[in-house]
């Protein structure tokens, strides 16, 4: 979840639940607010009622009351017994045609010792339309003012985590081998500019570091030449002295055989940092399908000693702009791959199609770990003659290109796709 | 012969003098680029190797000395760099071949030989030895001026024994001869005794006295 929408859900549910809970209230506190004034009124009118009756009492004309006071009745009490009681009642309304809500007084009065039934109405039509428009008008502007300030606090909080948000988008895309540190803008938040700062000086040293690590790998690559050639030379010296015993000859195998194996080894790691110090930064116009071809042939005896087929179908003639020895150590890697893993007798497909191809052959394992397949001595093979960098380099060659390596297994074939993203 | 060795690592270079002692090569050896450039403005190599990496400065500039001098020498670039920058401008400034380190001195020693054949004056591109005659230039074998009917692999790797005669070559070092880097594919070995089983039956059969020896399953010598 966004921060934002994180701290803006507390204010929403607090609000929406304000709004619920407030309206009914306000209507209701108003309606009872309303009722009490009513009341009085009542009461109020009926103590005047009570003392013009008092001057007109000998004649009685009550009736004329109802004449000009439709609301007014007054007729003789049955019960002798003073009470006042309020209560509200639907009336049916002639001239608007529809039962309207009533407040009604009905009291027993007794005036010169005669028993009077007295009944006050009022009319709460006006007082309920007064009420249901306050009621809106405060629903309305409670509304208005949390949507308000949901905005306001959305468009503030997006201003202020601006930065932030820039921040992390260049993290994102950093890339310690592309450059030296992250740049940030300035930022008038002391927080944002303090992180800003902070990750400009760790991203700076981290690529301090990345070159000193990528330096030394070199450094200790080229310095191991020479003891290797020193080694290699003097074993070579001992094959040739004499006497030599059987047993002399295997152990002077073996360490020849060792020396081969670190020679190799320190090639490849040679090789690794040449990628990554983009030593191979002149591209051109690659043709895979004739440097598959051109690796097909050089590949021929090793094809032959382990009798394999190799079938190559070519959908279209596939180029890229890269550089021509990479493009020929990734395809290599890939088929010496194929071959070495392969079984006696076995086959190797290679499909050419635009922008990918796909190398694909027999072995006696089954589906190979994908997902420390291509991290560097991650050998899933007991192989000696294996160095287990084969497809790390494959991988950083296709980083480099912005190409998509994948394993696959099916039909018993293992199968290295690289797709190129453009052509 | 005279070859000059710039090499700073003492141990490589006297290495290199004991393998090279079994030709008939006098070697010098400059351990730094001021001897090197001494030695080779006062005298004439057959063939200098020559390391890019000196203590006191660049190798290629000794290479430049030579030419400008008009030195009529082989030059052999060994380098531990093994950059194809360093490659191209070791070549482009006239050097005969260029050797990354860590090599195989059977390897050393046959480039040596074959620099030394091409520099030759007197055009004279065969090498006569016993009843074997190679022309390296048409790349053929003749048994008593009989022609022997040999694949490019197989010549190849007989001018290698031959050219390292009296010595043991190692299998790795045929291996890397014969196939570059392909080597690394090959589990095993067995494309390199089928070769050699093939060379041998063929040079028997062209009535060639069997000169090469297994030894021990190290390698394989020419025994002269």
């Amino acid at each position: 979840m966004k921060l934002l929408s994180k701290s803006l859900k507390g204010y929403i549910v607090y609000s929406v639940l304000v709004l619920i809970v407030s309206v009914p209230v306000f209507y209701f506190e108003l309606t009872s607010i309303v009722a009490e004034d009513v009341d009085e009124d009542l009461v109020a009118q009926k103590a005047d009622l009570m003392a013009k009756m008092e001057k007109v009492i000998a004649n009685k004309p009550f009736e004329y009351f109802e004449v000009f006071e439709p609301d007014i009745h007054i007729k003789p009490a049955n019960t002798k017994r003073i009470k006042d009681s309020t209560y509200t009642i639907l009336f049916f309304d002639s001239i608007s045609k529809e039962n309207v809500p009533h407040r009604v007084l009905e009291s027993i009065v007794v005036l010169k010792s005669e028993w009077y039934n007295i009944t006050i109405r009022k009319s709460l039509v006006d007082n309920d339309n007064l009420i249901f428009s306050i009621v809106t008008v405060q629903a309305v502007i409670l509304v208005l003012i949390i949507v308000g300030l949901l905005f306001i606090t959305r468009y503030h909080s997006n201003k202020l985590w601006k930065p932030f948000y820039a921040t992390l988008g260049k993290l994102h895309d950093y890339k310690i081998e592309c450059e030296n540190s992250i740049e940030l803008g300035k930022t008038e938040i002391d927080e944002f500019a303090d992180l800003n700062t902070t990750i400009t000086s760790l991203t700076s040293r981290n690529h301090e570091m990345y070159l000193s690590q990528k330096e030394f790998t070199e450094n200790a690559s080229h310095e191991m030449q020479t003891p290797l050639a020193v080694f290699q030379s003097k074993v070579e010296l001992l094959m040739q002295t004499t006497p030599l015993t059987g047993e002399q000859a295997e152990l002077i195998t073996e360490l020849s055989d060792a020396g081969q194996r670190m020679n190799r080894l320190n090639k490849t790691l040679l090789l690794l940092s040449k990628i990554d110090n983009d030593q191979f930064n002149v591209k051109e116009i690659v043709n895979i399908n004739t440097t598959v071809q051109k690796l097909a042939e050089q590949y021929k005896n090793a094809l032959n000693q382990k009798k394999l087929s190799l079938h190559t179908r070519v959908a279209c003639n596939t180029v890229i702009n890269a550089n021509q020895t990479l493009i020929e150590i990734l395809i290599g890697n890939l088929v010496s791959n194929a071959i070495r893993h392969n079984v006696q007798g076995g086959k190797i497909n290679i499909i050419i199609e635009p922008n990918q191809f796909c190398i694909s052959n027999t072995g006696n394992t089954d589906s190979l770990d994908a997902t420390c397949l291509f991290q560097r001595f991650q050998k899933q093979t007991s192989d000696a003659n294996s160095l287990g960098l084969g497809l790390e380099i494959a991988k950083r060659i296709c980083n480099l290109y912005k190409a998509a390596i994948t394993y696959t297994y099916s039909d018993s074939l293992h199968s290295f796709t690289v797709s190129f993203s453009n052509s | 012969m005279k070859l000059l060795i710039v090499e700073d690592e003492k141990e490589l270079s006297k290495s290199i003098v004991t393998y090279l002692k079994g030709e008939n090569y006098l070697c010098e050896v400059a351990v730094d680029f001021k001897t090197a450039l001494e030695k080779t403005e006062s005298f004439d190599y057959d063939c200098v190797l020559l390391d890019i990496t000196l203590p006191d400065g660049n190798g290629l500039n000794v290479l430049k000395e030579l030419k400008a001098d008009n030195k009529t020498g082989g030059v052999i670039i060994i380098s531990a760099k093994n950059l194809i920058d360093d490659r191209i401008a070791g070549l482009n400034l006239g050097a005969d071949d260029y050797l990354a380190k860590p090599f195989h001195l059977s390897e050393l020693s046959a480039r040596i030989a074959a620099v030394i054949r091409r520099r030759r004056f007197d055009g004279n591109k065969v090498l006569e030895l016993n009843e074997l005659t190679f022309d390296t230039l048409a790349k053929t074998v003749s048994v008593n001026g009989k022609g022997v009917d040999l694949t490019r692999k197989e010549y190849d790797l007989f001018l290698y024994l031959v050219t390292n005669k009296n010595r043991v070559v190692s299998k790795n070092a045929i291996a890397e001869h014969l196939s570059g880097d392909e080597a690394d594919v090959f589990d095993n070995f067995d494309f390199i005794y089928a070769h050699m089983k093939n060379l041998k039956k063929k040079m028997v059969l062209a009535g060639c006295e069997d000169y090469i020896k297994s030894i021990y399953g190290m390698g394989y010598k020419f025994d002269i």
